[in-house]
């Protein structure tokens, strides 16, 4: 037998207890962990989605809180396009729109689809075509289209003329048509919310430099490189934030049942704490076999909670509308910091009941009840 | 160290509770020496489990020293290793863990000392064995009887090979027939061993197998004398 064996049966003293107190852990541990993969599942999401359409530059309003929250006049294409070692400039229109049987998607207003969109069958507008969209594969299949269909996009009928086949989630549930129509149907007549801009190939570092510092000078812009932005999305701060923080909050309310019933396992066995200190025990010792019942708990709750966070992951996609877009898997690097975390909790959790227990005499302790 | 050698000192020990209203113990002095054999003999209240208190270090004087072997002890770390290495200590209510065998709760007096797992359960196995209890090794505390549990606890208290061991009404909780085989097996073992033996008790009878005894009336003590007890001392039954 050792500290691990006694703190064993120690807790298996008070059963219930105890595996309500795990399922407290595994419910924190679970929660955190899917909460941290979904958010880092729509980031990086976002992310591919942005990569996958090669841009070198992106143009938005200068001070735009997110994305979707700024707005540029479409004319601006023609200012950006005389800076030197610009290859070509693309204005887009993107917002989420309702469409049928109440859903939204996100609907992009596009000029050049036919340069960069991959298609999984069908062909792109051509120049000029009005009232056509392209739809994602993943849109198709959640709505059952197909070429030729008619899909609505805030009261107005598109024919399906294309259907992409983009890899990232977002792309593969996005809807592209001609810009003109977006704005005409979002009532943003001349607006893009953000301009592509594609350098000529084999540009200097210093060049590059060069043709921001240009673009920043226009007035009321920025400039991003297309890997800077989502970091200065505020949605995606704010999910991040928002995801971390219900996070800690989880595991602090079930490190807390950690904190309850080491407390009351110490009342309860204040007479034997006195018993190991009267042969001997010294505080230290003490105090490592009640941390020792609080990290048995934390392994038992962080293995039910981690299988909790995959279960999670697995049914996510079954939940009507959101899970036909949002994929999430837990991997090691979102479960150790999570685990690594409950455990720097729980052990803290631990060693205020451990230091009560050695506050009293083992006389005093010996005399309770 | 010669048999003589002072080994636990109280001096001047003063013991009070709620703020001096209750005072356990006034100005204790008490010597005891390596390999000796001492009742304290009192009435209930007296103060002689104060003393045992003190002499453990179980609790901690309020005024007065402790020394063992002329060095004071003073800290909680100090008392714990006394304890742990050479203080064996009996109780009247055996205090054995109830979830633990009766060798495992030999063998937690073992933890902690840098001995491997499989010699813990040697050297449990063999205090179990010098108190005749080897065959109940395997048994919780409740499936024994009152008597096996104070054996038990003496096992638990010898497998330290201590110095001194201190005996709270050892026999206080037995029947006749246990209390008597209880007596027997710790004066045993003290004759057996090198152990100072400290015994605290209200049986005069067992008293006086002690060579040495001391009486302890309203937290003082009244009388220590170093030969067998002839009459009964003032306030203690039978």
């Amino acid at each position: 037998m050792n500290l691990a064996g006694l703190a064993v049966r120690n807790l298996r003293r008070r059963p219930m207890r105890t595996t309500l107190t795990i399922i407290g852990i595994a419910l924190a541990v679970g929660s955190a962990l899917a909460l941290v993969a979904l958010s880092r599942s729509i980031e990086e999401s976002t992310r591919e989605s942005i990569d996958e359409l090669g841009i070198d530059l992106t143009v938005t309003q200068k001070g735009a809180p997110d994305l979707f929250g700024g707005f540029l006049p479409e004319k601006l294409a023609g200012r950006l396009s005389e800076i030197p070692g610009i290859a070509s400039v693309a204005g887009e229109l993107f917002l989420f729109a309702p469409t049928e049987n109440e859903r939204q998607i996100l609907v992009s207003g596009w000029t050049n689809a036919e340069h960069t969109v991959p298609l999984r069958e069908g062909r792109v507008p051509a120049a000029g075509e009005r009232q056509v969209a392209l739809i994602g594969d993943l849109t198709a299949e959640t709505m059952s289209k197909k070429l030729d269909d008619k899909i609505e996009i805030l009261g107005k009928q598109f024919r399906i003329v294309g259907i992409t086949k983009y890899t990232s989630t977002v792309n593969r549930a996005s809807v592209i048509v001609p810009l003109a129509d977006l704005q005409e149907v979002a009532y943003r007549h001349g607006q893009v919310s953000m301009f592509h801009v594609d350098l000529r190939r084999g540009e200097s570092t210093a060049n590059i430099d060069r043709i921001k510092r240009d673009i920043i000078a226009i007035d009321g812009v920025s400039v991003l490189m297309s890997n800077e932005i989502l970091q200065n999305d505020r949605n995606v701060q704010v999910l991040k934030a928002v995801s971390l923080s219900i996070s800690i909050i989880a595991l602090i309310m079930g490190v807390l049942g950690v904190f309850n019933t080491l407390l009351m396992t110490i009342q309860e066995r204040t007479r034997e704490i006195g018993i190991v200190a009267a042969i001997g025990w010294s505080d230290a010792r003490i105090m490592a076999s009640i941390v020792a019942e609080g990290l048995m708990m934390c392994v038992s709750g962080c293995v039910f909670g981690v299988a909790l966070g995959f279960l999670i992951a697995l049914l996510f996609p079954l939940i009507p509308r959101i899970g036909d877009y949002i994929h999430f898997r837990p991997t090691l690097a979102l479960i150790v910091p999570v685990i690594g975390a409950a455990f720097a909790l729980c052990t803290a959790g631990s060693l205020y009941p451990a230091w009560r227990a050695t506050r009293m005499t083992p006389a005093e302790a010996l005399q309770r009840a | 160290m010669p048999a003589t050698a002072q080994l636990l000192r109280l001096e001047a020990v003063k013991r009070v509770f709620d703020n001096g209203s209750v005072v356990a113990l006034r100005n204790i002095d008490l010597r005891i020496s390596s390999g000796e054999c001492l009742a304290i003999l009192g009435a209930s209240g007296s103060g002689k489990s104060s003393i045992i208190n003190m002499l453990s270090g179980i609790d901690r004087p309020t005024t007065g020293r402790v020394y063992w072997k002329d060095r004071p002890v003073t800290s909680r770390k100090d008392w714990s290793a006394l304890r742990a290495n050479s203080i064996g200590i009996v109780f009247q209510e055996f205090h054995l863990l109830p979830t633990l065998t009766a060798l495992e709760n030999v063998e937690i007096a073992l933890f902690g000392k840098g001995i491997s797992a499989h010699e813990r359960r040697v050297r449990a196995s063999k205090s179990l064995d010098r108190v005749g209890l080897i065959a109940r090794q395997h048994h919780l505390p409740h499936a024994l009887s009152g008597g096996e549990r104070q054996r038990v606890a003496i096992a638990r208290s010898l497998v330290n090979e201590p110095e001194l061991i201190l005996a709270d009404e050892p026999t206080g909780n037995l029947d006749t027939a246990n209390a008597a085989i209880i007596a027997d097996l710790l004066f045993g073992l003290h004759q057996a061993g090198k152990a100072a033996l400290v015994l605290v008790t209200h049986n005069r009878a067992l008293a006086r197998r002690c060579p040495r005894c001391i009486t302890v009336k309203d937290g003082e003590i009244i009388k220590d004398r170093s030969v067998a007890l002839t009459a009964e001392p003032e306030g203690v039954s039978s």
